[in-house]
């Protein structure tokens, strides 16, 4: 019975291709390996991968008939095993040079090799115990895949479907792929591995956030419980527009925005606690240097690549719509949304906590004030959230 | 001839194990999960059982923990894919004859089955 003559090169073609699109590596196997038991009319196919947290291979994927396939995560070998053995230790790498494969109908013939016999029983025992692995793999072909000499993945092979042998070029085909795919795991997983690094190192982040949010706290006893309140204001306000759909947040927002509402105040570490706490009004020296918290802010900020949007959260949340707030005097749509935001949370807050130098208002007092002010200090998409908030009663 | 019973929620393990045994002589019944297992071991008195810890309907401590209301005798060979110490210690407590990791390696799982069938 001739099999459907399958064009290789074509194959492996479209294979590389998926290789770079799917970034998934477990996938990618999958759908590879699914389509050399349809395509080769295996009986089954599988892969054997390695785990680098686990130090040791795992088939992971198992396709073809029920019965066959061999249930993915479920079976571990470790470097002991023969036939990982015989294909990490160098002392046998010669026996499968020419065929790119390790087929069991080969290890009889290999058994008798001049090289085999003279090298004595090690060899032997060791290829006696590959040929009894392969069939509880259901394989009868192995195809190994390297990445700088390391043994990456073994690719199994079963039975053709009309008993047919495995031709060279067909062998030939599988090492590439396998190589290939062995490629695609070693980037993927150095890929995860990066991106695991960056989480860590952001949530790291957010957390000295959180300590050096508290720390301006501890400087300004008055202020207490402000950044915390003005972030839980900031993102209910932000929540409201995005329901009432008026604005439009792109991806990430509302974690950059909690941490902007976090950091806002964090320039006054470096203005001086006299006038931080000055129970009388700041005279206007006084006042230029307490502005300059902003600025001193995102200075502190700067160094930090990837916060972008925060860092103009701090900068600019007390810029007003109407371009008479510092520091740079910017207008309307200049202001980014999350300073806008925060300069509403921000403004609500100071006014209705007490202040060394004054009693706190009334929340009802206080949203009218945001009502007459919209437009002029603030962005009305913000301000408008607020005040249904309030009517809500959701503050 | 030795019977075993193996339950877990994958079929592609029960089918695995089942002819993966079967191949070395051992009779082998499986259940897809802690009920059913309660069942068959009443009524069919295997000489083994391989037990899955993490499982949807009734986990596998939980039938474990069941069985040792009524039956002190059966034995059985927990197989876990996590690392659980208190799972483990429990499993350990409600009198199991061994532990089985998840992956695993089918040499150990054939010679700890083995073994103990032939006590």
């Amino acid at each position: 019975m001739a099999a459907i003559k399958i064009d290789y090169k074509k194959e492996l073609e479209s294979a590389s291709k998926g290789m770079i699109l799917i970034h998934d590596p477990k996938l990618l196997i999958k759908l590879i390996v699914r389509s050399i038991v349809q395509k080769v009319q295996l009986e089954h196919a599988g892969m054997i991968l390695y785990d680098h947290q686990k130090n040791s291979y795992v088939l992971a994927i198992s396709r073809g008939q029920a019965g066959s396939r061999i249930p993915e995560g479920f079976v571990r070998f470790d470097k002991s095993n023969p036939l990982i053995r015989f294909f990490i230790e160098k002392e046998y790498k010669y026996l499968v040079a020419n065929r790119n494969a390790l087929l069991s109908e080969d290890i009889n013939k290999l058994l008798w090799q001049e090289s085999v016999i003279s090298n004595g029983n090690g060899t032997k025992k060791l290829l006696h115990d590959v040929s009894e692995q392969m069939p509880r793999l259901n394989a009868v072909a192995c195809v190994p895949a390297y990445h700088h000499h390391s043994l990456l993945a073994i690719l199994l092979l079963g039975q053709k479907h009309d008993g047919g042998r495995f031709e060279q070029e067909e062998l030939d085909f599988f090492s590439a792929l396998a190589s290939d795919v062995a490629m695609a795991i070693q980037n993927a997983q150095l890929f995860e591995d990066l991106k695991r690094e960056a989480d860590r190192n952001r949530n790291l982040f957010i957390q000295t956030t959180i300590a050096l949010g508290s720390a301006i706290e501890a400087k300004d006893a008055y202020t207490h419980g402000h950044t915390e309140r003005v972030t839980k204001y900031a993102m209910a306000i932000a929540r409201q527009m995005e329901s009432a759909a008026v604005y439009q947040f792109p991806p990430k927002f509302f974690e950059n925005l909690y941490i902007s509402g976090l950091l806002h105040d964090i320039g006054k570490i470096g203005v001086p606690e006299s006038i931080l706490t000055k129970k009388d009004k700041l005279t206007f020296e006084e006042y230029e240097i307490m502005k300059t918290h902003t600025t001193r802010g995102a200075e502190i900020l700067a160094p930090l690549t990837g916060f972008e949007e925060c860092i103009a959260g701090v900068k600019y949340h007390h810029e007003h719509y109407d371009g008479t707030g510092y520091p740079e005097k910017l207008k309307g749509d200049e202001i980014p949304m999350v300073a806008a935001i925060i300069a509403v949370a921000d403004a609500f807050d100071a006014m209705t906590t007490d202040r060394s130098y004054r009693k706190g208002l009334s929340k009802d007092v206080a949203i009218a004030e945001v009502e007459k002010f919209t437009g002029k200090q603030f962005n009305p998409k913000p301000a408008q959230a607020l005040i249904e908030l309030f009517k809500k009663g959701e503050l | 001839m030795a019977k075993l019973l193996i339950v877990d929620d994958e079929t592609d393990i029960r089918e695995f194990a089942r002819n993966f045994f079967k191949k070395r002589g051992i009779e082998v019944i499986t259940a897809s999960g802690g009920k059913v297992a309660l069942e068959l071991i009443a009524s069919d008195n295997p000489d083994l059982v391989l037990l899955d810890v993490r499982m949807e309907e009734l986990t596998g401590v939980d039938a474990l923990r069941q069985l040792r209301q009524t039956n002190q005798v059966t034995k059985v060979i927990m197989v876990s894919g996590i690392e659980d110490e208190d799972t483990i210690n429990e499993a350990k407590s409600l009198g199991v004859v061994g532990f089985i990791h998840k992956p695993l390696v089918l040499e150990e799982l054939e010679r700890i089955v083995l073994a103990e069938l032939n006590k």
